[in-house]
């Protein structure tokens, strides 16, 4: 027999298994239940830097924006009961943007599991349907290949939230630790194919054959990190590219075959390209119903080429007519040798002469002496020379974002698009802080977004991340105002909202702070709030009654979009 | 038009959760959901009847079944030549002779359980119109209980192309090796 082997607690073997995925950041808040896990932390601070959040909620957005700026796996703790039922949102956040989180829960120790006791919530049920996967270890023996497993499943295939939920007796008990060496199984066959050849020459021939193509890309195309051949396959046939909100940065902004972002408030020349196209190669994306309008009139006289990893979104809301399950870049690098040069120009023309009739409408320009959303973001974008991590939250300056700041990089943009999860935005980029040291990071956040996850405040300050945040204060919740505006008789009920002085609330909680109410101003109060170390803070006082233009009503066709009237005319249609 | 689903799943505690999970979620509509034991231990093994005309939404359904963690194949067969099998247990109230009822259990699959002073037990079983057809039958006389199991498939021959793939494998190293190999 050879020496025994040291035993640990299953506390430690959390740690232990984190080190293992090469964790050194957890977003995190104690508790009852995870007690013996943050005990046994002591002796791993070395190892990993523990970030003490505010709310749980703000944990997992957390690790949502560490894992969208880096690629790798975001880790959150809590506790039972509130601690791990506040993950639920950040949880079906990640979910809808296929983002790879594993959040580690406590739980009431296995004896009292069913009984309601103090802090019992049963998370890894309550989950089920917004997680990707959910685990309730039972037996310490487990412990270790349980988190391995998670980690797997969650950065792998379709990428997608894990949670574990461990008692607190596994967390004390204590055995001989083995790391699970060995490859991950897991049942049935989701794992990521390369494309059959039949289905890549069926998909070759229908872009030889297109007169007028688009390329569709989508969120799918960060993820297997193929920008470089979307482009090679764009410039090899001349075909214009249209991106959804999450596929944005997926190819430089200042490319020609560029077109912008499609969708409910996507660019009308790209809307009109989809509407009028004879082929639709959509890769990475789910023709979600804000980038196709009204289903039954989208894209009517195109064929149309779905190449993406998971099997489920093939023919889901748009029937396609050669769908390739696969790994986008595997799959597009099997493509690209079977196509050939082709020049578009016809249709390229066309395009541009429907991108000029939106330039006119712009309000970049626009004289005013009141402030715009807009021209925050625009100018935001020059002075950061583009070269920032934006993380926006949902609502009017989130499209906004998306029209205005040019991304010339893949993952520069993280916001949240699927779920559209207001609060997002702070504390997804205190996470991407920890990833990306080496950029700047600008929070574009709204009034009514930033006061749902205000507090994280506090935990920017604590942990002196390096954070910009950018709030566009219109006394609105603006989006919804709009609709009401438009679709409700501009009966505005419960959106005029109230802030706090966010001067004060800088001061409060020990950040810098500005405030800008003229546009000659933007450009000092940028530079000096990049000067500070540590957290910053503007306020934006912008137009309370813009709108984001142009829009496709919900349920309108993709091209019958209401756009911005032209300038003249929108000084005196004002309210 | 209905659609039959034979799903091999890992046996482990909530995967019947999931899997009925899904389906709600996704607005599908179960008309009977049957799971058992197999041969092998660890494996569950359930026939799902759902109420979804629509060729596509199938399609939906047993995509997304078989990208559950816990599911390890989903056999479609709805389209294909297999034996749908029901069985129930029906109680009579017996207050005359029983002669009448008891000529009837001469008919296939139809047999009596257990017969009281006042009741009879029957069970029956075989392919959903003999059951429904069995059933209405009985609705002549004076039904106390009945209960139904829903439907287990299992299809004929045994043809490659119907075998589920009942392996585990490693999502990890099947990405890593795709990308390495271009």
């Amino acid at each position: 027999m050879g020496e025994s082997k040291k035993k640990l607690t299953g506390a430690e073997i959390i740690w232990e298994c984190l080190i293992q995925e090469g964790v050194d950041v957890v977003f995190g808040y104690p508790g009852g239940t995870i007690l013996p896990a943050y005990d046994a932390l002591n002796n791993y601070s070395d190892k990993i830097h523990h970030v003490l959040v505010r709310h749980e909620q703000g944990a997992t957005h957390m690790a949502d924006g560490y894992a969208r700026s880096s690629g790798k796996v975001g880790v959150a703790m809590a506790t039972s009961g509130p601690g791990a039922a506040n993950m639920v949102t950040g949880i079906a956040t990640a979910m809808m943007d296929s983002s790879p989180i594993v959040c580690i829960t406590g739980q009431v120790p296995r004896a009292a599991i069913g009984s309601d006791a103090f802090q019992e919530t049963d998370i890894a049920g309550t989950v089920i349907p917004v997680s990707k996967h959910s685990y309730l270890v039972m037996d310490i023996h487990n412990l270790a290949s349980t988190i391995k497993e998670a980690f797997t499943v969650a950065r792998s295939g379709r990428p997608g939230p894990v949670l574990v939920d461990i008692p607190k007796d596994i967390q004390t008990e204590a055995i001989e630790f083995d790391y699970p060496l060995g490859p991950v199984t897991i049942p049935g066959n989701n794992i990521a194919q390369k494309a059959e050849l039949n289905e890549l020459e069926q998909a070759a021939t229908l872009i030889g054959k297109a007169k007028k193509p688009v390329i569709l890309a989508g969120h799918g195309i960060l993820i297997s990190g193929a920008s470089k051949e979307i482009v090679e396959m764009a410039e090899i046939a001349n075909i214009p590219i249209g991106w959804t909100l999450l596929g944005s940065g997926a190819v430089p902004a200042s490319h020609p075959l560029n077109m912008g972002m499609m969708g409910m408030h996507g660019e009308f020349a790209v809307n009109n390209a989809i509407q009028k196209a004879d082929l639709l190669i959509a890769c990475g994306m789910r023709f979600d119903d804000r980038v196709t309008g009204n289903i039954k009139t989208y894209s009517p006289d195109s064929k149309k080429i779905h190449i993406e990893i998971d099997p489920a979104e093939i023919n889901k809301n748009v029937r396609v007519d050669v769908g390739i399950v696969g790994d986008l870049r595997v799959v597009l690098q099997q493509l690209i040798p079977l196509l050939r040069k082709k020049k578009n120009n016809e249709w390229l023309k066309k395009i541009t002469s429907w991108q000029s009739e939106s330039l006119a409408r712009d309000i970049i320009n626009l004289q005013t002496d009141t402030l715009y959303g807009a021209q925050v973001i625009h100018d935001l974008w020059q002075e950061t020379n583009g070269d920032a991590i934006i993380v926006s939250d949902v609502g009017q300056h989130q499209m906004l974002e998306a029209q205005y700041f040019q991304h010339e990089e893949p993952n520069t943009l993280l916001t949240s698009g699927g779920l559209g999860t207001m609060g997002f935005s702070l504390p997804a980029a205190i996470g991407a802080s920890f990833s990306r040291k080496d950029k700047e990071i600008w929070v574009i956040v709204g009034d009514g977004s930033i006061q749902m996850t205000i507090t994280e405040l506090a935990t920017a300050v604590q942990e002196k991340v390096n954070i910009r945040i950018a709030i566009i204060n219109n006394g609105y919740l603006g989006m919804v105002r709009q609709w009401q505006q438009l679709f409700y008789d501009a009966r505005y009920k419960e959106t005029p909202i109230s802030s706090p002085d966010y001067l004060k609330i800088a001061e409060a909680y020990g950040l810098p702070g500005f405030r800008v109410t003229k546009r000659e101003e933007i450009s000092s109060a940028v530079q000096e709030a990049k000067k500070t170390n540590g957290p910053a803070l503007i306020e934006f006082v912008v137009e309370q009654h813009d709108m984001v233009y142009p829009m496709v009503p919900a349920g309108a066709n993709l091209n019958e979009m209401i756009s911005r009237p032209v300038h003249d005319q929108f000084q005196e249609s004002e309210i | 038009m209905k659609q039959t689903l034979i799903v091999f799943v890992q046996d482990e505690p909530g995967v019947l959760n999931r899997v009925s999970s899904m389906i709600r979620k996704r607005n599908f509509n179960i008309d009977s959901l049957v799971a058992g034991r197999t041969d092998n231990p660890s494996i569950t093994r359930m026939t799902i009847v759902l109420n979804e005309p629509d060729k596509t939404k199938q399609k939906i359904v047993v995509n997304n079944l078989k990208k559950l963690i816990d599911v390890y194949d989903v056999v479609d067969a709805t389209d294909i030549d297999c034996h749908l099998r029901e069985y129930a247990l029906v109680k009579i109230k017996i207050s005359g002779s029983p002669d009448e009822l008891k000529s009837m259990v001469s008919i296939d699959n139809c047999r009596i359980l257990e017969q009281e002073k006042d009741t009879i037990i029957l069970e029956l079983s075989g392919n959903e119109a003999k059951v429904e057809e069995m059933i209405s039958k009985l609705k002549t006389f004076d039904v106390l209980e009945l209960m139904r199991s829903g439907k287990m498939a299992m299809i004929s021959g045994n043809d490659e192309e119907h075998q589920p793939e009942l392996v585990k494998s490693d999502p990890d190293w099947a990405t890593q090796k795709l990308v390495e190999a271009y």
